[in-house]
């Protein structure tokens, strides 16, 4: 008997409450596939329909790429790197492109702005007059907030400011990682 | 027919579904409960950029949720409910709150950063989990007594299948892209140290490995390697159905994202974790 005539005789034979959880799962199914294969067909993440696209470009050493280091200054005079995961580890592997997206003015860039970056573009004149980060100071007025709320009144330890300092991989070859770009710095 | 195929695939038991409600719903419930929320809703709402589903809500909730006492709210809202659904205490209703609520919380914080893939396929999880009878047993509901109604086995045996199916999808959906978007270039000698060095070189990722520096000096092996990486993520789905590669498929999962943890910085916990859906949790209770 072929597969299909022993599936429609199986279909035939289940009562009423079995059909109805067949079709219960296949809605299910359904429901679940269909906008991952849309998703992958176009290769397009649209929360929460995910593409399976990380790292799908590979890397490219003739690229070159910026990164960011997150440093703080502390009342007595020391310059510390400060780890992001401690301050927000909710965003938990998204704290760099957080910032990445700040530089970027991304927040700017949306079909709905939020009110207060409505104003600042008003301010400036358009988005094109933004300078690049516009809400880093923001942000790090946040995480230093974050730092200084758990370090005691007293400690040494405590940020007088905290900056952003951006660097460039010129790439081509292994090598001169470090290439100075540009610092975003807040007091605080 | 196919019933019977399905049973004899995967655990066919209100116990092993019961045990997948306890450990998908468990994990958000300790990462919530480890997580500072006060530190996220300290973030400005102004460098959010709400993502997919996300932007259907107001500027004025976000700013809202942004402030102290917004995030313990949806804090607490959320240990309850997850703390119900990990138990199986009205495990009907508490499944389909802790999704929207866990569903909400990745969708906020994907506005803040970018869609990152590792807690998704245990997002889907808990949609599986929520339109299923998980709580029929391993469940504070069946201990109560509430739980009358006779299921044939399908019923338990098919969400997980479906489980199964979805963490195969993420591997060998994954592999097809890069074949798709990048082709033979994704075996080029500097993919990976190219890729990993970018990755480690700053300090706003989770952690802060060094060991991409040491892949330029072996970069002509590092196509193998890549090459087989794509060939187990495209023979993934086997471990649904053979049970004797399914270990050394998972084994080879758990070097893969241990391996991108030290030479990228960038892990996939919860994805990892999920792999527990593959565990026969009836021969375990034998």
């Amino acid at each position: 008997m072929s597969i299909i005539s022993k599936l429609t005789n199986s279909w035939a034979q289940a009562d009423g409450d079995e059909k109805r959880l067949v079709v219960k799962y296949a809605i299910l199914t359904a429901f679940l596939f269909l906008p991952l294969f849309w998703a992958f067909l176009g290769v397009r993440n649209l929360y929460p329909i995910a593409a399976w696209n990380v790292m799908m470009a590979g890397g490219d050493l003739e690229r070159g790429r910026s990164y960011c280091m997150l440093r703080g200054e502390t009342i007595s005079g020391e310059t510390i790197d400060v780890a992001a995961i401690e301050l927000t580890g909710a965003l938990f592997s998204r704290n760099w492109t957080m910032v990445n997206a700040a530089i970027d003015n991304q927040s700017f860039k949306l079909k709905s702005l939020h009110p207060q970056n409505e104003e600042l573009l008003r301010q400036f004149g358009g988005i094109e007059n933004l300078p690049p980060g516009a809400r880093i100071p923001d942000l790090l007025q946040a995480w230093g907030d974050i730092y200084n709320k758990r370090e005691p009144e007293s400690s040494p330890k405590r940020l007088k400011a905290i900056r952003l300092d951006m660097y460039r991989w010129e790439s081509g070859r292994y090598s001169d990682y470090d290439k100075f770009i540009e610092t975003w710095r807040k007091e605080l | 027919m196919a019933q019977g195929i399905i049973n004899r695939v995967v655990p066919a038991s209100p116990f092993a579904l019961g045990v997948a409600r306890f450990f998908v719903h468990g994990t958000f419930l300790l990462t919530t409960l480890i997580t500072s929320f006060s530190a996220l809703g300290s973030l400005p709402p102004t460098i959010l950029r709400p993502t997919g589903a996300m932007k259907f809500l107001p500027w004025s909730f976000y700013d809202l949720l942004q402030t102290h006492s917004g995030m313990l709210t949806l804090k607490t809202v959320m240990l309850v409910s997850l703390l119900l659904s990990t138990a199986g205490f009205l495990t009907v209703m508490s499944t389909k709150t802790s999704l929207l609520l866990v569903l909400f919380y990745q969708g906020l914080l994907r506005s803040f950063g970018h869609f990152n893939h590792d807690e998704m396929i245990a997002v889907y999880f808990l949609v599986v989990l929520a339109f299923t009878p998980c709580g029929d047993a391993f469940s504070i509901d069946r201990r109560l007594g509430r739980i009358k109604k006779q299921r044939p086995a399908f019923a338990y045996a098919y969400p997980i299948l479906l489980m199964q199916l979805l963490l195969a999808w993420v591997y060998f959906s994954s592999a097809l892209i890069k074949l798709r978007v990048a082709g033979w270039k994704y075996l080029t000698p500097d993919n990976l140290p190219a890729l990993a060095i970018f990755h480690s070189l700053d300090n706003l990722h989770d952690t802060a490995f060094r060991a991409a520096f040491w892949l330029p000096q072996v970069r002509q092996y590092l196509p193998i390697f890549v090459a087989l990486v794509l060939v187990w993520e495209l023979l993934f789905p086997l471990a649904v159905f053979f049970r004797r590669m399914r270990w050394w498929i998972l084994g080879i999962g758990v070097i893969f994202h241990l391996s991108t943890l030290f030479l990228m910085n960038i892990f996939f916990p919860h994805q990892l974790l999920m792999y527990l859906i593959f565990v026969d949790w009836d021969r375990r209770k034998k």
